[in-house]
């Protein structure tokens, strides 16, 4: 029904300015709305989402506009203000972002309403009362509010004003932007029911604005992701939000808060590009944890992703097929033979895959295999059956020496074990660079002081020379995160790494370690008994249960809806542990509720 | 449990970090390091301190002890106080280069064998076990008698025959090294064998070979004595076992009162210095051998 081919809109600074490059707000975007369909549009501010939004109701001023939209078939008339009149309103309507200034304070909401009415559809007076008093009615705002001014109204209240507005002339594609921002949770649901009641009822095409995913996953049949002013995935609500393929949309749903999410919320590493001096090639590179070479210097164009996803209509604009796979473990097996024919089988049939830039993570009781998984991951122990397979390379069975397996890096336990008592700080950090003859001396120094400053340890040479007896648990296992570091590993594999610490110092280290996986762009595997912490930092969770995977799914899903029986017990029992919340705080609150 | 602790159950508990053990030598050790050093002293300065020169004959066959020959003179009349103190040079030579021989072996096979594991392990052990088994001290001869009888050859009879009980000891402490996390650490580093060997496995070693290579000089300065008192070592060289052989070759020797000052003094220092050895050797091992050490 609507199909926008190509459309760029570049904003130019003032025109004595001929040096200044102009603001690409939107640069190629396709896409098409089928009739009686919802498309969602999400995207950080600043994507483009309005500038798109105001193009096709040709309301940008002061920029270029090219390409072609089509309604019907018909090509809208973009940059000619007059004839788009017989558009606006008429057929195409947009509910502004922030309702609130978009009306004019001095006229009542009647009179606003009235308003396109009359100049758009030519009705009488007496007509147009009638049918805004009808539409205020149908967006559920009482009779009364016909004759208040917008000041008198709530937020929400006014944005219902606004979707009445926008639906007076009959559109046949109503856009919403941002229909729900700085709106409370009850009345945001109250205004998507509203909006979902409209729909079902009038069956136009619809383009929602949010950043808002919640809204868009109820409104929405489908999702454009934008960013920086180009389209980076489309495809179904449900695999867009579900199983994001585009790195970016990832980050985006994964900053995103639910109620069961219970993991600390990081957003995307670094800024978005300055629109008017945009990054060659793909504009989300510069943040990409899996940019190559090709991602600098080609523009990467809409197609089919990876094998790995859901083909639902579904187009990435990614070089390489979406977010790689980074770590795939298959049907993994570990036998240990102790004592002439008694076998046990520490793993058997694990399966498991982290994705780039992905934190998962590994929990289980004692003796569940967890350990022995990680090892059989970095090489450490050699695997029976199954098959290791890293950025694409098989890993099992090959030496340790092999240079993939350097960018797998394992945090052990015990940072007392783990590090050297016979070496200072500085020859325990530079020690890989050492056996990898990376650099010289100097610079290798230099990396040991750049890491440690990312661990938040001092970098001066008193401490570079203190031996390991001297330092706190906490400190130690520092150094161990800064020695792992060092050979800036893509997949992070920490084994208990809090265990030996107290509550305060484990605390601080699961941040630390959460924001250098963010900011490095590393994946982790984060393994521990406790559910308590996993939950804090894993993306994904995957559960252990005697050698074997028995869940493995998003964590909110894993914590507010468990599905393996044992996965629930392991969840009853954390909760048994941590939920008598301290009595004095139940009973002060009790008080409160009384008096 | 009472309501509280399981409420907070889940808290790790800091462990205490484990702190470098001050080093307690036994008070043995002491003694047996001042009895050595006395020992070396007398083996360096042994030219200084010999009244006379033990080869040459400037005294009457079988003389009595004097101001001029404190502890008399042998059956060719050479002075035998200058014997006794250019013996220890003999006893600590051979003693020393002997034992650092074996260690260097022992580390050698054992690190190899324990670190690669598999059928090399296996291999070696072997070896090991069988050169266990037989008899040392009848190998030793015939091994001593057929390569001749020099100085070199007794220090490489002893040396290359007395490493299989360290071995055995260094291998089961690199068996438990190689599994700490910190090994494994410099591993995943890529670090190669010979790099694990050098940098992480020996410095840890270092300890438990000090104390084996004291206990084995000792040890091989015993061999020495024996081998010398066999006829199976340089008989140049005057060590004190070559001592107490010349004075049992004479004839009727006991039934006159010269073994109080040819024997007694000979055996009575090498008893002192494998004493002195010894005592070093338990004091160095209750300091490196974790077990010992735990029990103390």
């Amino acid at each position: 029904m609507l199909e926008i081919r190509d459309l760029h809109v570049h904003y130019h600074p003032a025109a004595d300015d001929t040096s200044a490059r102009p603001v690409r707000a939107l640069d190629g975007v396709s896409l098409r709305v089928e009739h009686g369909e919802a498309l969602g549009i999400i995207g950080e501010s600043g994507s483009g989402k309005t500038t798109l939004a105001l193009a096709l109701m040709g309301l940008v001023r002061g920029a270029r506009v090219h390409g072609e939209v089509y309604l019907h078939g018909q090509r809208l008339p973009l940059t000619d203000e007059a004839s788009m009149r017989q558009w606006r309103w008429l057929r195409i309507a947009l509910s502004f972002q922030s309702a609130g200034s978009a009306f004019d304070p001095v006229y009542t909401i009647g009179e606003q309403v009235v308003e396109p009415i009359r100049t758009h559809l030519r009705f009488s007076r007496e007509a147009a009362i009638a049918r805004a008093r009808d539409l205020l009615r149908q967006v559920g705002l009482p009779a009364e509010r016909f004759d208040h001014y917008p000041h008198q109204l709530s937020g929400g209240e006014k944005q219902r004003a606004m979707i009445a507005m926008a639906l007076s002339c009959d559109p046949e594609l109503l856009i919403l932007d941002e229909p729900t921002a700085g709106l409370d949770v009850l009345t945001r649901a109250a205004l998507v029911d509203l909006v979902l009641r409209l729909r079902e009822r009038t069956r136009m095409a619809m383009i929602v604005i949010a950043h808002d995913l919640g809204d868009i996953a109820r409104l929405c049949d489908r999702t454009a992701v934008l960013y920086a002013g180009r389209m980076l995935e489309i495809g179904s609500t449900t695999e867009i939000l579900d199983d994001p393929a585009h790195p970016y949309t990832w980050g985006l749903v994964n900053a995103y808060p639910l109620i069961t999410r219970t993991k600390d919320l990081w957003g995307i590493r670094g800024l978005a590009p300055d629109p008017a001096d945009p990054p060659r090639g793909c504009r989300f590179q510069p943040r990409c944890t899996q940019s190559i070479e090709e991602c600098c210097q080609k523009v990467p164009s809409l197609g089919e992703p990876a094998a790995a996803y859901g083909k639902n209509q579904r187009l990435v604009a990614c070089h390489r097929g979406g977010l790689l796979t980074m770590l795939s473990v298959d049907g993994l097996r570990k036998v240990y033979r102790c004592r002439g024919r008694q076998t046990v089988e520490a793993v058997r049939n694990a399966t498991i895959q982290i994705r780039e830039g992905e934190v998962v993570g590994l929990v289980g009781e004692s003796g569940s295999g967890k350990s022995t998984l990680a090892r059989l991951i970095v090489g450490l122990e050699a695997p029976d059956a199954g098959s290791v397979r890293f950025e694409g390379e098989e890993l099992a069975g090959r030496r340790l020496s092999e240079l993939a397996r350097r960018r797998i890096q394992l945090i052990f336990q015990d940072p007392y074990e783990a590090l050297s008592p016979r070496l200072t700080v500085m020859e325990l950090i530079r020690e890989p660079l050492d056996i990898q003859r990376i650099g010289s001396r100097r610079d290798r120094e230099d990396r040991v002081r750049e890491v440690l400053a990312a661990v938040n340890l001092p970098t001066q040479p008193a401490f570079l020379g203190r031996y390991t007896d001297g330092l706190s648990g906490g400190q130690l296992q520092r150094i161990a995160v800064a020695r792992a570091l060092v050979l800036q590993p893509k997949l992070i594999i920490a084994d208990e790494p809090v265990s030996m610490l107290d509550a305060s110092e484990s605390a601080k280290l699961i941040r630390l370690l959460k924001r250098l996986q963010n900011e490095r762009g590393m994946a982790m595997l984060f393994i521990s008994h406790e559910l308590a912490l996993v939950r804090k930092v894993a993306d994904r969770i995957a559960v252990m249960r005697n050698g074997e995977i028995v869940e493995f799914r998003p964590s909110h899903l894993v914590l507010s809806a468990p599905r393996h029986p044992y996965t629930q017990s392991l969840i009853a029992a954390s909760q048994a542990l941590l939920a008598p919340m301290p009595m004095t705080l139940v009973s002060d609150e009790r008080s409160l509720v009384h008096s | 449990m009472t309501e509280t602790a399981a409420r907070w159950s889940t808290v790790a508990h800091q462990e205490q970090p484990e702190t470098k053990v001050r080093l307690r030598f036994p008070r043995l050790f002491w003694l047996g390091l001042v009895i050595l050093l006395l020992y070396g002293i007398i083996g360096l300065f042994a030219p200084v301190l010999a009244p006379h020169d033990p080869a040459a004959f400037d005294g009457k066959p079988l003389e009595y002890p004097s101001a001029n020959h404190l502890l008399g003179t042998n059956d060719i009349g050479q002075d035998l106080l200058s014997e006794i103190i250019f013996g220890a040079r003999v006893s600590l030579l051979v003693g020393i280069t002997a034992s650092a021989v074996s260690v260097v072996i022992a580390t050698l096979l054992a690190t190899i064998a324990a670190y690669m594991g598999g059928w090399i392990d296996a291999a070696l052990m072997r070896v090991t076990d069988l050169l266990i088994i037989i008899p040392r001290l009848p190998l030793m001869i015939l091994l001593a008698a057929y390569a001749g009888a020099s100085l070199a050859t007794t220090i490489l009879v002893i040396g290359l025959l007395g490493w299989p009980q360290l071995a055995r000891v260094v291998r089961a402490q690199v068996l438990s090294l190689r599994r700490r996390p910190h090994v494994n650490a410099a591993r995943l580093f890529g670090a190669s064998a010979p790099y694990v060997i050098r940098r992480h496995l020996i410095p840890a070693l270092l300890p438990i070979l000090a104390a084996g290579f004291v206990t084995h000089a000792g040890h091989a300065a015993m061999m020495e004595a024996g081998l010398a008192f066999l006829g199976l070592g340089d008989p140049t060289m005057k060590s004190w076992g070559l001592t107490i052989r010349y004075a049992l070759n004479v004839k009727g020797f006991f039934f006159g009162d010269q073994w109080l000052w040819w024997i007694l003094p000979a055996g009575f220092n090498l008893a002192m210095l494998l004493m002195a050895f010894a005592f070093v050797g338990i004091g160095l091992e209750a300091v490196a051998n974790p077990r010992i050490r735990r029990h103390r």
